[in-house]
């Protein structure tokens, strides 16, 4: 597949002030998504203003200087279209899609609130309120908690260790001003890129974003790629859910997005996890008939990610059993790699994937916007990336594998039913690492359905967005 | 906007009463297809509730030439993605592989033999499912709230079935449900991709034409009348939020103030962003809740769907926002909307809809709705102008015609 390219036609604007965009001309239908990026997440936050990126995505609704509130939502109505956000652990993304005979007012909507959002603090009193019914419902979400657990564990230094949305006493004490100086210090032409993909004339846009983002001035530029030190032994913690559903979830630290590693990571996954072909899939679910669902979401970011692996227990199965079977598979994997039939299939669905990413045209955004963000070669990696996948061998798997897929800097988060009596010790061993001071969490909401992909979904990982279900597991991102 | 639209759609109708469909999507590398027969509610007896879902989620389970795992493989080896349910299936792969897949979709919907040692451990897995359901406040809610709706119709009973109906089903009442049900009589199989229509649908028939047998005889299915006033019920679970239901019974698809009740949900309570009234005022303005809709149409299909005001708040503003959605309600039975709302409203429907018909998948949807609910193939041509003409006060009317305060079910569940 390697003579395939992912890489669209793109016309690069690049403005004196940093500011960057990334045209696509496409049709045939009258319709344009665009996405403004900005290299601004949960990871830039300081102690105590946790989920004040997320919080500001909410803001950045509430009127602009040149569009009061509720404009944002009834101008875009107007358009015929519909906009919304997520703000992630590494960056925050504004989108709007809307018919092309109308389009260009997003342009003007995001010019407006790069610099000049109102944070007018009687909207910033009644939206803590709606943050806050949002924190809650992911508190009564059966998996949230469990990833967010994890990643605390595997966390205990760099800021990746909170919540996207933040922690509840944090946002409580969360001051207008504290926002305002967080939004002044981060947001600016330098600190984002812009995405159009659709029925556009380009040289237009080009001319009228020039004219809208040139003037605005630069903000500080990031702060340097931060890593983690590496973990001193397995870190364990047992959450108490009002949930009736034994649930499981291991994370490993892995990679930076878009390394080579990465890739691999992307085709282990898979491998272990994301089909019906899958070695756990197989095991767990076909075989012994131990759980009901089991998922693994690669997940690099920009400074080093982890992969996070997640079961679901049937009825009345042993949990030290599941994840003694979790281990003794991703041994296997250490030790076998990937089988060759295996990868050709994997590849197979990997290129897919990719090819239903441009059925739509925010889909298309969002996957230049991905990589644009998360990786190192920007958008351009695209043009390369089914050739890297492509060159990725068994030999080269198992050395990934073996580099990653350690457990003695694992962590393991087990979610038993409050009502357990015999599962204080889940798991097959317990070793002195640190484990979780979250207090017991007594909160739940939707419980995911039953996954499809697991029945022959391609494997998609952090950029490739398609894929909802490790959304549902994450953070709470959308504004909507 | 005039939407420059022409979709190049072919159409061809079996013998067997199957029809097939073709949409060309110019310049996509991938295809999709679509089975859907014609499986009513009532088609599931009322003594095996989760029948129907249980069927749908096996199909992939094994065939009479392949094993789930073999089928699993075949599917991957594609690229593809095959999605099953009680009524058929969609595909979704390459455009290369356009043929294989359809021929993989016919196999696993049409040729199931439904496996008993893999019935019962989607048996388990379903079972499981509707654990998880039993301590989601939210499910939990939403099922009771339907079950009070509908009453007895069999669009009462929740579609996974419960714990005791799904596990008594065994792989002979799969095979039987099956056996009377899957037949080509008045169902559809439409696909998209970037090949012209004609070439589309002469794989279709290929693959389709020896799906035989005779029309199954649907039981008539009762109508669904509002229930009696004052239904409120409150279910205690120890969670944070407490998630609300209010509403009674919707209409059909096929109902002639459908439009315009689609007008009045935008201006109501599914608007785009914060637009809708509800939206505005509960989340907005108030802050109540990170999520709150309102509407009847979304639900409209070949039954009677349901209205639903639906908010997920903090105990303590249950009732607050009850009268919030019970203000919203009479206001929009009482006065005819703003211009400037019917006007915002028009704008973005005519604008939207488009984006409906972006993806392969959601294009062979199209042509089977513009069929199965008599809209024409035409219909994305007229729907602007239906729009358009109409007025503030047919809103107001059917408002006060199809939305009745006084006889709505409220039920939540959650945090007290």
């Amino acid at each position: 597949m390697s003579d395939m390219t992912m890489l669209p036609d793109v016309e690069v604007v690049e403005l004196e002030n940093g500011f960057k965009a990334l045209l696509v001309e496409r049709g045939p239908l009258p319709v344009v998504a665009s996405m403004l990026w900005y290299r601004v997440g949960s990871r830039d936050e300081r102690t105590g203003e946790t989920g004040v990126s997320h919080f500001l995505e909410h803001m950045m609704f509430k009127g602009t200087e040149r569009f009061a509130k509720g404009q944002i939502d009834l101008q875009t109505s107007k358009m015929g279209g519909s906009n919304n956000a997520f703000t992630d652990n590494d960056s925050t993304a504004y989108y709007f899609t809307m018919a092309s005979d109308r389009w260009e007012t997003a342009l003007e909507i995001e010019a407006s609130r790069m610099r000049d959002c109102l944070l007018d603090p009687h909207e910033f009193a009644s939206e803590k309120n709606v943050v806050l019914e949002e924190l809650a419902m992911g508190e009564d979400d059966p998996w949230r908690p469990l990833y967010q657990a994890t990643e605390s564990l595997l966390y205990q230094v760099h800021p990746y260790h909170h919540p996207v949305i933040g922690y509840r006493q944090d946002l409580e004490r969360l001051s207008a001003q504290q926002m305002r100086d967080y939004y002044h210090r981060n947001y600016g032409p330098n600190r984002a890129f812009l995405v159009v993909v659709g029925n556009i004339d380009r040289a237009r846009t080009a001319e009228r974003i020039r004219e809208l983002f040139g003037p605005l001035p630069r903000v500080e530029d990031r702060r340097e790629p931060l890593t983690e030190p590496a973990p001193q032994g397995e870190r364990r913690a047992v959450l108490r859910t009002p949930h009736s559903v034994t649930r499981l979830c291991f994370g490993f630290p892995t990679c930076r997005m878009g390394e080579r590693d990465d890739y691999a990571l992307d085709v282990l996954a898979h491998d272990l996890g994301n089909s019906k072909n899958s070695r756990l899939y197989r095991r767990l679910v076909l075989k012994d008939e131990l759980v009901t669902d089991v998922h693994v979401m690669n997940e690099t970011r920009q400074d080093p990610g982890a992969l996070f692996l997640m079961c679901e227990l049937r009825d009345g199965v042993e949990p030290a059993k599941v994840e003694a079977i979790v281990r003794e598979e991703i041994r296997a994997q250490v030790q076998e790699g990937v089988a060759k039939k295996d990868l050709a299939r994997i590849l197979t669905q990997i290129r897919s994937s990719f090819l239903f990413q441009d059925e739509a045209v925010l889909d298309m955004a969002m996957k230049l916007g991905r990589f644009e963000a998360g990786t190192p070669g920007g958008f351009r990696t695209l043009g390369s990336v089914l050739a890297t996948y492509d060159s990725l061998t068994s030999a080269e798997l198992r050395t990934v594998a073996a580099k990653f897929f350690d457990f003695d800097r694992i962590a393991v988060v087990w979610g038993l039913p409050a009502a357990s009596k015999d599962g204080d010790k889940p798991g097959a061993r317990r070793k002195a690492g640190k484990t979780s001071r979250r207090p017991e969490v007594q909160k739940r909401e939707a419980a995911p359905k039953r996954s499809k992909k697991a029945k022959a979904h391609p494997p998609v990982a952090k950029k490739k967005p398609t894929e909802k279900s490790r959304k549902k597991a994450r953070k709470g991102g959308k504004r909507a | 906007m005039t939407v420059p639209l022409r979709l190049t759609i072919g159409e061809r109708e079996l013998d067997s009463g199957l029809t097939l469909q073709a949409v060309q999507n110019p310049g996509v590398q991938t295809y999709a297809c679509v089975v859907s027969l014609d499986i009513r509610p009532g088609d599931e007896p009322a003594d095996r509730g989760g029948l129907a879902n249980l069927v749908g989620e096996t199909l992939d389970e094994g065939t009479e030439r392949h094993d789930a795992l073999e089928l699993a493989t075949a599917v991957e080896s594609l690229g593809a993605m095959i999605d099953a349910n009680h009524r058929g299936g969609v595909v979704m792969a390459p455009a290369v592989a356009a043929k294989a897949a359809t021929a993989l979709l016919h196999e696993l919907v049409l040729e199931p033999v439904f496996p008993g040692r893999e019935v019962r451990r989607v048996q388990a897995e379903v079972l499981t499912e509707i654990k998880a359901e039993e301590d989601d406040p939210r499910s939990v809610a939403a099922r009771r709230f339907r079950k009070e709706v509908y009453g007895e119709h069999p669009l009462g009973r929740p579609t996974a079935g419960t714990a005791k109906s799904v596990g008594r089903l065994r792989p002979k009442d799969l095979r039987a449900f099956h056996d009377d049900w899957f037949r080509p009589a008045g169902g559809f199989v439409a696909c998209a991709g970037p090949e012209d229509p004609e070439r589309q649908l002469d794989r279709l028939e290929k693959a389709f034409r020896g799906f035989r047998g005779k029309a199954p005889k649907h039981a008539p299915t009762p109508d669904v009348d509002l229930g009696p006033a004052g239904r409120d019920a409150h279910l205690p679970m120890p969670r944070e939020q407490v998630h609300v239901f209010l509403g009674h019974v919707g209409i059909r698809r096929t109902h002639p103030d459908f439009y315009v009740l689609s007008v009045m949900d935008h201006v109501l309570g599914t608007g785009p962003g914060f637009t809708s009234r509800c939206a505005r005022k509960l989340r907005d303005e108030q802050g109540l809740c990170y999520s709150v809709s309102a509407g009847i149409t979304a639900s409209a299909g070949e039954e009677p769907g349901m209205f639903t005001a639906y908010i997920g708040t903090s105990p303590e503003h249950r009732q607050r926002a009850i009268d919030g959605f019970l203000d919203e309600i009479r206001r929009i039975r009482s006065e005819p909307v703003s211009a400037q709302e019917l006007q915002d409203v028009k704008d973005y429907l005519t604008g939207s809809f488009v984006f409906a018909l972006e993806r392969n998948s959601n294009l062979a949807a199209y042509t089977i709705r513009a069929r199965r609910f008599g809209l024409g193939f035409d219909y994305i041509q007229r729907y602007p102008e239906l729009i358009r003409a109409i007025t503030a006060e047919q809103v107001r009317e059917a408002a006060e015609r199809h939305l009745q305060p006084d006889r709505l079910v409220v039920i939540s569940a959650g945090a007290s």
